[in-house]
């Protein structure tokens, strides 16, 4: 019986220790420079743990069960000395070094210099990410609940918040930085793999905190040369009864769909929500029914959201600018 | 033979007490009908008790400081349709009926008056007398209707007939209720009273309904039958008028053209800042642009048009709709959602800015 249990404990701690070992919010799957730094950065500090670990252990199991006799008082002291000063400070200290030197290429000195091409401005709001990238050529795009930055380049962020502490993580990537009111944190991320990945907001920030997140997404320089254009022109569809129902019912006051007259913006750019990875923030897919669903009633899936519900308008004009909402591509 | 108190007679006592009392009530002896009158002492006491009480519970009551409390006209009308009939009005004595509740609700002239504050007033017009019939204020959130109760309740023993008629019924004759035959007449002479025939009379407190949304009419006129939309003098009309009428009412009301805004003497930069907050919101504070709601034909019918409307009733409505007491049709938690982010320099503004507005 006894056995039986250790045997399955000793299945369970690998398995759930190995399962936050890959995913889309892993920072042991690295696909960036700084995540490769930190990981890197772990698994040295692991190994030298456990190697320690073992020579702690051993040296009791020695004392305790090999040698019977007593130190004399200078032997014992020159082992308190070495073991239990000197090589801890030594490997503390190495560690140390190496943590320091990994700083630069994450700090903002080298955030503004090191790129002068793309920077991305994310702002942390109750509860989604407005994004805004600032391009060298051409006005400012603005987008929401997403992240895109090209494979290869280093992209310079700057973060800030509308409301309370959040705090901007893509663990395969790097990060985390907070996100406070009233300051602008800047760092730099660069991307060495393509692939989709999850950022959570990192600091509670509310009812609905675990469900603030945003996908990141990293392309080939082309490929997000022609996305980066794509998002910064106006919406696929400019007319139709979901439109209509869309402006009819204020939804514009809080939104903005470029080449429409909707230019609120209290709360996320719909411009191409269609070409969007997740909806409102990570909550949901992103699928018409999701998007219809939230509509109607946004409390119900993310308790504390901005937005008031519509769920009292008729089913069919919902119905409408869902399917509108969901071909903004 | 001497009766020894202790402990456990007294509490024996004690327990046997309400079964008495239980009894005797259900043998029904004491009389509960008015015909006969309270004793004087009785009556005594029962008056200081309540004099008493109403004194306590005034204490700390405040009358709102500033100008004096618009809205005497709609005060006049609701206590024309709720009130008279056991106070009686100038011109217009307590019938017989009322004379002979018991207590008898007293005439207000300025005698009977004169004994209570305003504060006192306002006591005894918003939660009304418990045991006497006198009710409270159907709208227990609508402190600022109250106030205009008690600044007409201070004007009402002065009055003469004709100036009280003028008051509490407009242009409308009081008994042109009673003559039509015709359903839908009678219901408009009910709201001519205050609103005019024409929607637009009431004075400052009232809002201009000439020329508004019908759709927006007709769901705010079930939101008052409802209980949804706070206001002791709304609830009552729209109580007192047919349900089944309220969308003739809406239409015909929505067909009338409402007046041209008169002259503001609002400060340019007061219009100008309500302007700006109307056309881009206040972003910073998720306060969106008012015109992305209001004020253009294509919106949603439940929207209601404010171009051209009293200034005091939309600042007056935007005050309540920070507070969470407006309440409406099914839509107005949209305003809630940010109307607690307005300054009341904000609200006004914005009030001005609508006001000014040449009227839909
Ligand atoms: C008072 C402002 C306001 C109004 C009016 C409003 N919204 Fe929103 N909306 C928001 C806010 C704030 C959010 C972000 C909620 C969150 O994710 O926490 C949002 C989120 C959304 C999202 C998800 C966006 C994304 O990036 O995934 C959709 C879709 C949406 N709204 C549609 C509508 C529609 C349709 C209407 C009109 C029927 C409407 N909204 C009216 C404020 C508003
Ligand atoms: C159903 C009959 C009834 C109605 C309707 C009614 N009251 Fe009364 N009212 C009374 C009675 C009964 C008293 C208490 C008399 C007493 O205790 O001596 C009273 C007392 C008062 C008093 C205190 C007067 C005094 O000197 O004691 C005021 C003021 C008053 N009512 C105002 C109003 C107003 C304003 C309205 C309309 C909103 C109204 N009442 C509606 C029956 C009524
Ligand atoms: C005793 C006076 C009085 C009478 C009678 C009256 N009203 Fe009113 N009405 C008011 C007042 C005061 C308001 C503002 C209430 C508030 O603050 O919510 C109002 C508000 C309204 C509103 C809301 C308008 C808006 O812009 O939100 C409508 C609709 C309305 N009245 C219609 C009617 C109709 C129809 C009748 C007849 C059945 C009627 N009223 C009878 C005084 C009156
Ligand atoms: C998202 C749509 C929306 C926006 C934006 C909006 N409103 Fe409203 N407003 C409404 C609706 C719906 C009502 C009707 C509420 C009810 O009675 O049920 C209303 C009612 C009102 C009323 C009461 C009108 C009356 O006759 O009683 C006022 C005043 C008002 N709004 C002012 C404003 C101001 C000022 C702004 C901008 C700061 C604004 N609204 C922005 C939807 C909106
Ligand atoms: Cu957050």
């Amino acid at each position: 019986m006894r056995a039986r249990a250790s045997a399955a404990f000793g299945l369970a701690v690998p398995a759930i220790a190995t399962a936050a070992c890959s995913g889309p919010q892993s920072a042991l799957d690295p696909h960036g420079v700084e995540a490769q730094a930190v990981a890197t950065l772990f698994w040295w500090m692991t190994l030298a743990g456990a190697l320690i670990w073992c020579a702690v252990i051993g040296a009791l199991v020695y004392a305790g069960r090999r040698r019977r006799r007593v130190f004399s008082a200078r032997a014992a002291g020159r082992i308190v000395l070495w073991a239990g000063a000197v090589t801890p400070s030594v490997l503390l200290l190495i560690l140390l070094g190496y943590g320091l030197a990994l700083m630069p290429d994450l700090r903002p000195a080298s955030a503004l210099t090191a790129n002068d091409r793309l920077h991305v401005e994310v702002v942390g709001e109750q509860f989604w990410w407005r994004v805004i990238y600032h391009r060298p050529d051409g006005p400012p795009v603005v987008s929401a609940n997403e992240v895109r930055l090209p494979v290869g380049t280093r992209v310079a962020f700057s973060l800030k918040s509308a409301d309370v502490i959040h705090a901007f993580w893509i663990p395969q990537l790097g990060g985390k930085m907070d996100m406070i009111p009233g300051r602008t944190n800047r760092f730099s991320l660069q991307a060495t793999r393509a692939g989709t990945f999850r950022g959570p907001c990192t600091e509670f920030c509310g009812p609905s905190h675990a469900l603030m997140a945003f996908a990141a997404v990293a392309m080939d320089e082309e490929a997000f040369a022609g996305w980066l254009e794509r998002e910064a022109g106006p919406a696929v569809r400019t007319e139709g009864p979901g439109l209509d129902a869309f402006l009819a019912n204020g939804c514009g006051a809080c939104h903005t769909i470029r080449g429409t007259p909707a230019d609120g913006t209290i709360g996320p750019d719909l411009t191409h929500l269609g070409a969007r990875k997740t909806l409102a923030a990570g909550a949901l897919p992103n699928t018409e029914a999701a998007i219809a669903r939230f509509v109607a009633a946004p409390e119900a899936v993310k308790p504390g959201a901005r937005m008031p519900a519509f769920g009292m308008l008729p089913e069919r004009e919902i119905a409408a600018i869902a399917a509108y909402l969901a071909g903004l591509e | 033979m001497k009766v020894r108190i202790n402990w456990k007679r007294a509490a024996i006592a004690l327990a046997v007490l309400p079964v008495a009392a239980l009894f005797v009530a259900w043998l029904g002896f004491f009389n509960v009908g008015a015909a006969s009158g309270h004793w004087k002492i009785t009556e005594w006491f029962l008056h200081f008790a309540m004099r008493s009480a109403v004194r306590t519970y005034a204490l700390p009551i405040a009358p709102p400081d500033g100008p004096p409390p618009v809205g005497v006209r709609p005060a006049a009308g609701h206590y024309a349709a709720g009130c008279a009939m056991c106070h009686g009005a100038p011109g217009a004595p307590r019938g017989a009926t009322v004379r002979a509740m018991l207590p008898a609700p007293p005439a207000l002239t300025a005698a009977a008056l004169a004994d209570w504050s305003d504060a006192e007033l306002f006591r005894i017009v918003k939660h009304g007398l418990r045991f006497t019939g006198m009710p409270a204020w159907p709208a227990q959130a609508r402190d600022d209707e109250v106030w205009a109760m008690v600044a007409f309740l201070r004007r009402l023993p002065e009055l003469a007939p004709r100036d009280y008629r003028s008051l509490a019924y407009g242009e409308a004759p009081p008994d042109s209720a009673g003559d039509v035959a015709n359903r839908f007449e009678g219901a408009l002479a009910g709201c001519a009273r205050c609103h005019g025939r024409d929607g637009t009379g009431g004075g400052e407190t009232v809002p201009v309904i000439a020329g508004q949304r019908p759709a927006y009419l007709a769901a705010s006129l079930a939101a008052y039958a409802e209980g949804r939309r706070a206001s002791g003098i709304m609830q009552l009309a729209a109580g007192q008028a047919d349900a089944a009428l309220f969308d003739r009412l809406a239409r015909h009301y929505a067909g009338q053209s409402a007046p041209a805004a008169p002259p503001t003497d609002a400060a340019p930069e007061l219009i100008e800042r309500g302007r700006a907050i109307a056309r881009r919101g206040i972003p910073e504070r998720d306060v969106p642009a008012c015109l992305g709601c209001h004020g253009r034909p294509e919106r949603n019918p439940v929207y209601p048009g404010l171009d051209g409307q009293r200034p005091d009733y939309l600042a007056n409505q935007l005050r309540l709709f920070a507070a969470g007491v407006r309440g409406g049709t099914p839509y107005s938690h949209l305003m809630t959602a940010f109307a607690d982010e307005l300054t009341v320099r904000e609200r006004a503004a914005l009030a001005a800015y609508f006001a000014s507005r040449p009227a839909r």
